[in-house]
């Protein structure tokens, strides 16, 4: 730690923009300009969403509508926020909308029979939530076995978790919605202010995953992971481990989506969660990470979330076909992927 | 002969399926020396290298740190024992920044409360690493830019100087000229001897000889995996190096 330089000619001094005095604008304030441009196109095109539909339907702002989007977007970016975990850290979780729908049944079971016991409803949501978070996180621990035990790359181990879990829903359940909890549904619309109060536990939880992804050292390793893993590991990083927590992550708040799901239906639906992986990973895509790995903004996803639930509700309010909605998120999906292929500066290591 | 050397490796053996990378290969580096490792292509330098430094395990075969026996569960063990290693291919994330990168394992979190919630104190990160290149005299500007923004020798000035300003008792600098131009290689000789005059023990990859005649005090040269010839640099000139390299001179 205590060298001396043998001449403080810099070595990085003869290639271009190695200067030791910095230039005023260095690459990285271009780069982050880019970046911030992409948070703003977002932006511009949700404003742009909405008033398109707004324009078509004046209902599209209706504080009713509105309610609608927002529940929408909290069960969908509960499942987004672990994606984008995952996709940073150079992985992917196909699962998530399924470990939704399974933790969903498993936890209205152990709702249901506390619901008939008339125990009170607070006790009875947060041991559904418990339940659901749990569950959620067991899967997440089996797709993390499997990629890193048994080696399977993410793709396919989370294909699996995600065809075990729709399958355990549909057979555990019958097929049919378990539960009847109409006292959810009433209890979870309470506002606080303009929003049922589930929206908040939202909020909290966005701001806490953007300050762990971006600011702390759990994220750093998250990036560094994704980033080249290589590197991470000879830099010490317990890169197994990491990646065990990042699934485990990705489980737990799918878990959790499944419980919002429950709140919404007033019962654990085998199939409310069917299609969300592709939406959620939409809105991380959308959101400008990379697939590869090492790169993307929470708030992307956020934004990317956002989008995507403002278009469904705008096709249904436009009595558009709802089938329609697929074609929309796909669309969506490849535009921002051929966004992201123009994006320049992008070299690998 | 009663001092253990600093660090050192007895009758590694490893493989890679069927390719045997190394066989029973005997190497050791003493405080303040600088061992050069040669040998062709696909010798097994790199291979060792990674022994040395955690990555790899050894199939067979001891490592002694200050005489006493390690072994490395993984690299973290290595880092912590004060081995660093600048590896062939990258070991910089390049989607993170300079400083990100010179601290990558070693973060300094804020303190009090935040920082035992993990939260990092990245400006202090940032500064101190834009410091600690400048004193190993790599000048790479602005530790806020990301390495992917960095041409290729910049990178490797980086990694140098991440290396070299963590390392405590053994450095290994996998052909650390690699995409370095001349006069950037020349200031990594100096950095190698400056490491040196500290008491550091320095591991010299390098396919450039003169460079390895010129600074090293010991070369080893590896051959198919089999350690060829361990001799002071003193004992080889240009040709007969690069002869015992090709096997064209036998060893001895
Ligand atoms: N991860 C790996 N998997 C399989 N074989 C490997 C691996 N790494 C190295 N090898 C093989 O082991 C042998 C030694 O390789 P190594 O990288 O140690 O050579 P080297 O001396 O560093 O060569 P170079 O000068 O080209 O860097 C080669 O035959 C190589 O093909
Ligand atoms: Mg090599």
């Amino acid at each position: 730690m205590t060298m001396t330089p043998a001449s403080t000619e810099g070595q990085g001094r003869a290639a271009p923009a190695a200067d030791p005095n910095p230039p005023a604008t260095e690459p990285r304030d271009w780069a982050r300009s880019i970046l911030g441009n992409q948070q703003f196109l977002l932006l511009v095109a949700l404003g742009a969403l909405i008033l398109y539909f707004y324009s078509k339907r004046s209902v599209f702002l209706s504080s009713g509508e509105m309610a609608n989007i927002l529940d929408d977007f909290c069960s969908l970016i509960l499942l987004a926020v672990g994606e984008t975990f995952v996709i940073v850290s150079g992985g992917i979780d196909l699962s998530v909308g399924s470990t939704a729908s399974f933790a969903g049944v498993i936890g209205a079971f152990s709702m249901r029979g506390m619901v008939s016991h008339n125990d009170s409803e607070a006790l009875v949501l947060v041991v559904g939530t418990i339940v659901c978070a749990a569950v959620g996180a067991g899967v997440g621990l089996v797709n993390a076995a499997l990629i890193n035990w048994l080696r399977l790359v993410p793709f396919v181990a989370t294909l699996a978790t995600l065809g075990a879990g729709a399958g355990m829903a549909i057979v555990l359940s019958h097929g049919i919605p378990i539960g009847d909890d109409t006292r959810a549904i009433i209890f979870s619309q309470a506002k606080v202010g303009p929003f049922s109060w589930p929206v908040f536990i939202v909020i909290g939880i966005l701001v806490i995953s953007w300050l762990y992804l971006h600011l702390s050292r759990y994220g750093r390793y998250t990036f560094a992971l994704g980033s080249n893993e290589f590197a991470a590991r000879a830099a010490g990083i317990n890169v197994r481990r990491h990646l065990v927590s990042v699934y485990v992550l990705s489980g737990l708040l799918s878990g959790l989506g499944g419980m919002f799901l429950y709140l919404r239906l007033g019962s654990g639906a085998p199939t409310s969660g069917a299609g969300d992986e592709l939406r959620a990973i939409a809105a991380v895509v959308i959101g400008g990470a990379s697939l590869l790995g090492g790169s993307g903004r929470l708030s992307g996803t956020i934004l990317g979330g956002l989008i995507l639930t403002t278009v469904t509700s705008g096709l249904i309010i436009s009595n558009v076909n709802p089938n329609w909605d697929q074609v929309a998120v796909a669309v969506l999906i490849a535009l921002a992927a051929a966004l992201q292929a123009l994006r320049p500066g992008r070299r690998r290591a | 002969m009663a001092d253990a050397p600093l660090y050192e490796a007895v009758g590694i053996s490893k493989s890679y399926g069927h390719v045997t990378a190394l066989f029973d290969v005997n190497f050791s580096v003493n405080p303040g020396e600088i061992v050069g490792l040669v040998g062709d292509n696909g010798a097994g330098k790199s291979t060792l290298i990674k022994i040395l430094s955690g990555v790899h395990p050894p199939d067979r075969g001891k490592i002694r740190l200050d005489g006493v026996e390690r072994t490395w569960k993984s690299p973290h063990d290595a880092i912590e024992a004060g081995i660093e290693t600048l590896y062939q291919d990258s070991g910089l994330a390049p989607d993170l920044t300079i400083g990100s990168n010179v601290f990558l394992g070693r973060e300094k979190l804020k303190p009090g409360i935040l920082g035992r919630l993990g939260f990092l104190d990245q400006k202090a990160m940032e500064r101190q690493a834009a410091e600690e290149l400048k004193r190993v005299g790599i000048a790479v500007s602005g530790s806020r830019r990301t390495v992917s923004d960095l041409s290729g020798g910049q990178r490797q000035a980086v990694a140098i100087g991440r290396a070299i300003a963590w390392a405590r008792k053994v450095i290994m600098l996998d052909e650390p000229t690699n995409h370095l131009g001349a006069r950037q290689s020349i200031e990594v000789l100096s950095v190698m001897r400056s490491a040196k005059e500290q008491g550091l023990g320095v591991i010299f990859i390098s396919h450039t000889l003169p460079h390895v005649l010129e600074v090293t005090d010991r070369v080893v040269v590896l051959r198919l995996g089999r350690v060829v010839r361990d001799a002071a640099t003193s004992e080889f000139d240009a040709e007969s190096l690069l002869g015992t390299i090709t096997g064209l001179i036998e060893a001895s």
